[in-house]
């Protein structure tokens, strides 16, 4: 019998047609023998002591194996974090948000797991709370932590700058030339503050996580984005070693950055040791609500522009709301206050960035991290300059871009991409559009420095059948990372698609990688299967010199060939005389480090990630409501390995935009999230995509991964929101400065600018010298 | 979250169906498509021990025309069937539009019409446009059949004058063919309406009569008496210049809130531009 092979030479990606046959097993699909169900009882209060929480009549009903609370984890290392060690395994003496994890019952089914919940009772002494950023910071607020305990080198290289005693988590500083000297010569200095609420990834599949504690060790079905990090926490928390857990990562139904580091994975591990029964916890999309979301963040931007329009300053200060554990917001923080420069060149130069805890949603990674935030303010602040100084929104940018090759910040590698090119290319996209309306346009840009720690590894086997097995740890998350390793060794090892199979990751098998995330994926796993790849050809060859003569170099490997001057045999062949019998394989391994391509990974950023951007809109003034028509994005990917699913990844980084340019917010009132179900919170619908997105690949095949390519996936969220916002300004003279722009926003904006229109038209008819900025057209 | 552990129940005929609500009284509920009751007892804001679902219910699903001329709309009739319906598409092509664009496509294939009355949830579709129509619902119960305007039937936020052992079986409404035109225009930025105005210009023969309803802004859906008044006898541009120089007065005298489908009045200003829309729909 031949097995009929499910994939299709001319699709790469092996999980196309699982995924829309229904076979593909996610994480939330999966289900082990003995399995119990495990629900979370979530705090009510924004922030309470616990006085006492009674389990005993939840115990007590009939299904209900066990209950994990606080006072379980007295035997184990308690706490856990990734910059600071500050969230409990499950809360222990107080709750610090409203769904902060109180209990957790292990049942034989969900329901009654879910009863079960109904039947604890907590004891809860009110505390008081504080759910905004800067009245986090103030003096007198209330304390999220008492104390604070810090680690370095973690999960992210370095560590995070505290302020004792506060609730500032993340303090970082940085200073470049002389800003105060700058601002006292300026010709003219803007400042603004712009606001960028909390958004909910909202991926499709919720958290989920089975977990396996048996005995001396630990399995998990994990539906992160970071097996190796999930591993690690877990490892310190129980003190077991790496080598005895093991982290299966089946299809993931998106990620985000909301399912990257470590989500609820250590909870549902000690519910498992509770129960001593494997458990499956799978949230409820409200729950995941409350699990994880972007900061939001509060930007105060200071420019100093020189007489001729060029830059000489620039001072940003972010204050990020990071919810109620810090997780990555160091990081996000840092980000942010770098993303927030733009690809300018500023003589001088000062970033702030301030993260605080409130009694909300801890914050976490998201696409692009702080990316979209400090963007926003950037480039809102790029057209209201550009409008004051009477210049063109796309010609003032390109006179203050800095080229490729120049330094944007003077500790991180030097700009890798001609982004002035990349506008252009935006600009031109919609420009041939025959809808095509520039009256209705706004433009944006962004420049990223992807966080990458360059440390991954991969391993290629090649069989004696010609067929490859590839073994790596990164995760399918739907942006078809497991396509492109196939197309990668089908190109190094000239080799169709059809006898290429990539493995699930598995902590067991495939080598370490730090995790899946900033747009590393294919150039760390790619380039680690890359050189795996060629490990293997150098083997193949060598063994062929071997059995068959000549020099190894004389050989090459085509369609399960190997071909030299004197003979060419099958790789059976040559497997049957090098070991005597026709089996055995290549086994090829690919490492990633910060020596890489002679020491070039060890310079940070790996690559720049960056975009140009351009949409037209259609406003509905007596409504508010801004429709997007059009929308282009120019991305340098340096090489397109698989378009359909590069264009996807800027596609869909462009619908998510859409999502927090127009509708998505967290909104708390009274401490509690009062927007917290998919009725209230609005993601974008069909509907709302632009009718026209155009996705523009520019390869300069020079980026640091395979075949020249560098990751891509996250710049074309960038430019969303303000390139919606500078196309609002540029057709109604409205300048709003908070996101979401939605209706009610809009309308009020244009409403008062009329009034003001008509109060300033009264006045000028008595004082003709005034100038009506709001109007001005650009 | 996952419901309370219930008993469900599938009658096959209307009496089978009053014979468990009267054996299980407030333990029970009628229960048809489910996008709004079990959601809500998913997140355990109410629990009913049985729930009697009365999709089996095939008598309650027909669209007909009656001796008078009126529509009649089983009360099990989804909205997708009635945005497809032929008889709905000529009799009544503003219901039907109104159909085919509430909520999302999974709602209308699930979603009743008689469900979405019941519940009664403020921010909702169906109810004013059926008020502007001058539709009529029929509610049975053992005792008997009973038939109330569509609006009397709403009383408050997911309150209603059903008796909970009455099911609304149908729903009757008067063909907009010949001089009738009718409209329904909504907003919001949200997954439910803010704000939804349903208008009918009725064609006497003595005279233009419009109907104008404001729905989701309030509690029920409340008819702008004033404003109808006002442009009675009017058409084209002098309608809608009446309509536009009466409306704001008139949304000043609806209870309207803040609320996080917006201001108040933004939400006031809503209407009238909603009402404008309808009317210019109406007379198109």
């Amino acid at each position: 019998m031949k097995v009929q092979m499910q994939d299709q030479q001319a699709n790469p990606r092996p999980d196309l047609i699982e995924k829309v046959t229904g076979a593909a097993v996610f994480a939330s699909d999966v289900s082990v023998p003995g399995m119990l169900h495990g629900r979370i009882l979530r705090s009510p209060l924004p922030h309470a002591r616990i006085r006492s929480i009674d389990t005993s009549a939840a115990l007590a009903m009939p299904g209900v194996v066990a209950v994990l609370t606080g006072a379980d984890l007295a035997n184990i290392n308690s706490h856990w974090g990734l910059y600071l060690i500050d969230r409990p395994v499950i809360a222990i003496d107080k709750v610090r948000y409203v769904g902060d994890p109180v209990a957790a019952v292990a049942a034989v089914d969900e329901h009654t797991a879910e009863e079960a919940l109904d039947a604890i009772m907590v004891d809860y002494e009110s505390l008081p709370y504080v759910t905004d950023a800067e009245e986090a910071l103030k003096p007198d607020a209330p304390l999220v932590h008492e104390d604070m305990q810090t680690q370095n080198d973690y999960y992210f290289r370095g560590g995070t700058k505290i302020r004792e005693g506060t609730n500032a988590f993340q303090d970082y500083r940085y200073d470049y030339g002389d800003v105060d000297a700058a601002f006292e010569s300026a010709a003219h200095i803007f400042e603004d503050r712009f606001t960028f609420p909390g958004i909910f990834h909202y991926a499709m599949e919720p958290h989920v996580a089975v977990a396996d504690f048996r005995g001396d060790e630990l399995e998990i079905w994990s539906g992160g984005q970071t097996p190796t990090a999930i591993q690690k926490v877990c490892a310190d928390l129980f003190e077991m070693p790496l080598s005895r857990i093991r982290v299966h990562s089946p299809y993931v139904g998106g990620g985000f950055g909301g399912k990257a580091s470590v989500k609820i994975d250590p909870l549902v591990a000690a519910l498992s040791w509770k129960a001593q029964r494997p458990v499956r916890v799978c949230q409820s999309i409200n729950e995941s609500m409350l699990t994880a979301r972007r900061l939001g963040a509060v930007v105060y931007l200071k420019t100093a522009v020189d007489a001729e329009g060029k830059f000489t300053a620039k001072s940003v200060r972010v204050v990020m709301n990071g919810g109620a554990y810090a997780d990555t917001g160091p990081a996000v923080a840092i980000k942010s206050a770098i993303r927030a420069i733009g690809p300018y060149h500023f003589p001088n130069l000062r970033l702030e960035a301030v993260a605080a805890y409130t009694n909300t949603v801890p914050g976490a990674a998201f696409r692009s991290i702080g990316g979209p935030q400090g963007v926003w303010a950037t480039e809102s602040q790029m057209d209201i300059i550009a409008d004051k100084l009477g210049m063109d929104p796309v010609e003032f940018r390109l006179a203050n871009m800095v080229d490729k090759g120049q330094t944007i910040k003077a500790d991180l590698r030097p700009l890798d991409v001609d982004l002035k090119h990349s506008l252009r290319e935006a600009v031109a996209a919609l420009d041939a559009q025959p809808d095509k309306d520039a009256s209705r346009r706004g433009v944006a840009v962004g420049a990223t420095d992807p966080g990458i720690m360059p440390i991954g590894g991969a391993v290629v086997r090649l069989k004696a059948d010609g067929s490859v097995l590839i073994m790596a740890n990164t995760v399918e998350i739907g942006q078809g990372n497991r396509g492109v390793l196939r197309q990668i060794v089908a190109k190094v090892l000239n080799m169709s698609l059809e006898h290429i199979h990539v493995g699930r990751p598995d902590t067991e098998f495939a080598p370490y990688d730090w995790g899946t995330g900033a747009s590393r994926s294919t150039v760390i796993s790619g380039l680690a299967v890359k050189q795996a790849c060629e490990d293997i050809l150098a083997q193949v060859q060598k063994v062929a010199s071997q059995e068959i003569g000549g020099e190894p170099s004389d050989y090459e490997f085509r369609d399960g060939i190997v071909a030299g001057p004197q003979e060419s045999v099958k790789l059976r062949e040559l497997l049957r005389r090098f070991h005597g019998v026709d089996s055995g394989e290549f086994i090829g391994i690919g490492r990633i480090t910060k020596h890489t391509r002679d020491g070039d990974f060890a310079k940070a950023p790996l690559f720049w990630e960056t975009v140009g951007g351009a949409c037209e809109i259609d406003v509905d003034t007596d409504t508010g409501e801004i429709q997007v028509l059009r929308v282009a994005s120019a991305v340098d990917a340096g090489y397109v390995i698989n378009r359909s699913a590069a264009e996807g990844q800027d596609e869909g980084a462009t619908v998510q935009g859409i999502g927090h340019s127009l509708f998505e917010e967290y909104v708390y009132e009274d401490g509690q999230l009062t927007n917290g179900t998919m009725f209230d919170y609005r993601v974008p619908k069909i509907s709302d995509a632009a009718t026209t997105a155009l996705s523009v690949l520019i390869e300069s095949k020079d980026g640091p991964g395979p075949f020249g390519s560098r990751g891509m996936g996250e710049g074309a969220i960038l430019p969303v929101a303000p390139s919606i916002a500078n196309a609002l300004f540029r057709m109604h003279g409205v300048r709003i400065r908070d996101l979401p722009l939605t209706p009610e926003r809009v309308w009020r904006a244009i409403r008062d600018a009329k009034q003001e229109q008509g109060d300033t038209d009264a006045s000028a008819e008595s004082s003709s010298s005034e100038v009506n900025y709001v109007t001005s057209a650009i | 979250m996952l419901p309370a552990p219930f008993e469900l129940h599938r009658p096959k005929t209307i009496d089978d169906a009053f014979a468990l609500m009267a054996e299980h009284r407030d333990e029970a509920t009628f229960y048809a498509g489910g996008t709004e009751m079990l959601v809500a007892m998913k997140a355990r804001v109410v629990a009913y021990p049985h729930v009697i679902d009365i999709k089996g219910l095939d008598e309650l699903r027909d669209v007909t025309r009656e001796a008078d001329g009126r529509i009649r709309i089983g009360g099990l009739s989804t909205h997708h069937e009635l945005a497809t319906n032929p008889t709905i598409l000529e009799h009544l092509p503003a219901y039907a539009e109104m159909s085919n664009q509430v909520a999302n496509i999974r709602v209308r294939v699930a979603g009743t019409v008689a469900g979405n009355l019941c519940f009664a949830e403020p921010h909702a579709d169906v109810p004013t446009l059926l008020c502007a129509l001058g539709a009529e619902l029929v509610l049975r119960s053992p005792r008997g059949e009973r038939v109330v305007s569509a609006g009397d039937f709403i009383v408050g936020e997911f309150t209603t004058i059903r008796e909970d052992d009455e099911l609304l079986t149908a729903i009757r409404v008067p063909s907009t063919r010949g001089g009738t035109t009718a409209a329904y225009r909504n907003f919001g930025h949200l997954e439910r309406p803010a704000v939804g105005v349903a208008v009918r210009k009725e064609d006497t023969g003595s005279g233009i009569v419009w109907h104008i309803w404001v729905g989701a802004v309030c509690g029920h859906p409340v008819r702008l008496e004033s404003v109808e008044n006002a442009v009675r006898g009017m058409q084209g541009e002098q309608a809608l210049e009446t309509l536009k120089r009466h409306i704001d007065a008139a949304t000043q005298e609806l209870e309207i809130y803040d609320s996080i489908h917006g201001s108040a009045d933004y939400k006031r200003h809503l209407v009238g531009v909603l009402a404008s829309r309808a009317m210019e729909a109406c007379q198109k």
